[in-house]
């Protein structure tokens, strides 16, 4: 399966499924960790993915992926060119509020090697959000966290009147 | 490629929505469950208005075709890589077996398995040779850098030296200069004092200076300025 597509299944009851694509392992697992412990009042999963696309092996075992988190790291120009690889496995109509692009390591711009505008460009062109944050400190961290639980209920459908649509319309718009 | 694959969810949460089904859960359910239908009905909409927009042309059938081809190809693929590892297995298998019978042919085979193991412990051991071989290479190398940096560093030192000599010379001679010329214009005003006192001295005494030559001599030569 080449691309994947957001309405191919159906949603399971009082949960919602997200999917974190990036290079660095210990990041995401930090960031799942983060999330995990927060409080929430639906079933969440956590997928971890270093690119894509997913192995075609266990598609049929995959619940509906709700959001995409796309990580770059702005230490690693690698990460940039994978995440950028990747996206051609997403189909369009993920890209109608169910991908964000969250950029790690802000609080480093001296260790910078990403050029910042690539970065918009990328978020411009693919009409998604872009997040900053740093993941090496706890209150960021935590507060990625949250923001990224509640993008992910939204774009699950637990919120009733909004959509993810809306929602990143709205996001936009504040820019 | 790797999925992690991690569906990290703690039981304690199952259990809470277990206790938590009341009726205020149910609605709120209800109200997830009428958004999502509401999203789904939404994107079948528009691929139905899409489709029948493309109704007339073939292009998104040729898409799907191509789509599915490729699918196609993938499951050959891993078909094959499949077999393959499963084929692997059997023979691993089979051989197992038969050396399990000990007769004439197992022997052979002991015989080249223990051959085959020789031979891979010798190339692991060369290859461990070649890889602390390379590790030499890489650390001269890195040495030979350090040095010719260090000679870099000795050489810029080497130079700031000279030129610092040639500064503190050249300072050192314009400082004589001016100390002799400041011991100069010392000497001069006190010559000229001398004289201005010698001369005030012989007219103070009342001589007449001009008929003795000498001391005529002697004043006139007070008169010239130094």
């Amino acid at each position: 399966m080449a691309v994947f597509q957001p309405f191919d299944k159906l949603p399971v009851l009082n949960s919602a499924t997200l999917l974190l694509v990036g290079s660095d392992r210990g990041l995401q697992q930090e960031l799942a960790k983060a999330m995990l412990q927060e409080k929430k009042s639906f079933k969440i999963s956590i997928h971890l993915a270093t690119s894509l696309p997913l192995p075609s092996e266990g598609d049929h075992l995959r619940p509906r992926i709700d959001l995409i988190v796309f990580m770059i790291d702005v230490k690693t120009k690698y990460s940039l060119k994978n995440v950028e690889a990747s996206l051609a496995h997403v189909a369009a109509s993920f890209f109608l509020g169910k991908v964000c692009f969250l950029v790690t390591g802000v609080g480093r711009v001296n260790y910078c090697s990403v050029e910042m505008s690539s970065i918009w460009k990328l978020g411009e062109v693919y009409c998604s959000p872009v997040l900053y944050c740093e993941l090496e400190l706890e209150r960021t961290r935590v507060a990625t966290a949250q923001r990224l639980l509640r993008m992910l209920q939204i774009c699950a459908g637990h919120v009733p009147g909004v959509s993810a649509l809306t929602f990143n319309f709205m996001l936009r718009n504040s820019y | 490629m790797a999925e992690g694959g991690q569906e990290q969810q703690p039981s304690e949460d199952r259990e809470r929505a277990m206790a938590a089904v009341d009726v205020f859960y149910l609605l709120r359910v209800r109200d997830q469950m009428k958004q999502q239908l509401l999203e789904c009905s939404a994107v079948a909409d528009a691929d139905k208005a899409a489709v029948s927009h493309h109704a007339g042309k073939e292009r998104p059938v040729q898409i799907a075709i191509e789509d599915y081809k490729k699918g196609i190809e993938n499951e050959i693929v891993s078909f094959w890589t499949k077999t393959l590892a499963l084929q692997r297995i059997q023979i691993t298998a089979a051989l197992r077996d038969k050396m399990k019978q000990n007769d004439n042919d197992s022997q052979l085979i002991l015989e080249a398995v223990q051959d085959i193991v020789k031979l891979s412990e010798a190339i692991a051991a060369y290859q461990q040779q070649a890889r602390e071989k390379e590790q030499k290479v890489a650390d001269i190398q890195r040495q030979r850098l350090l040095l010719k940096k260090v000679g870099r560093e000795k050489l810029k030192q080497i130079h700031d030296m000279m030129r610092k000599l040639k500064e503190t010379q050249a300072t050192g001679e314009v400082k004589t200069l001016e100390e002799m010329h400041t011991a100069y214009q010392k000497e001069r005003k006190i010559t000229s004092i001398i004289q201005n006192v010698l001369q005030c001295i012989i007219i103070g005494s009342r001589v007449n200076w001009a008929e003795d030559p000498s001391l005529k001599a002697v004043v006139l030569q007070l008169e010239k300025n130094i």
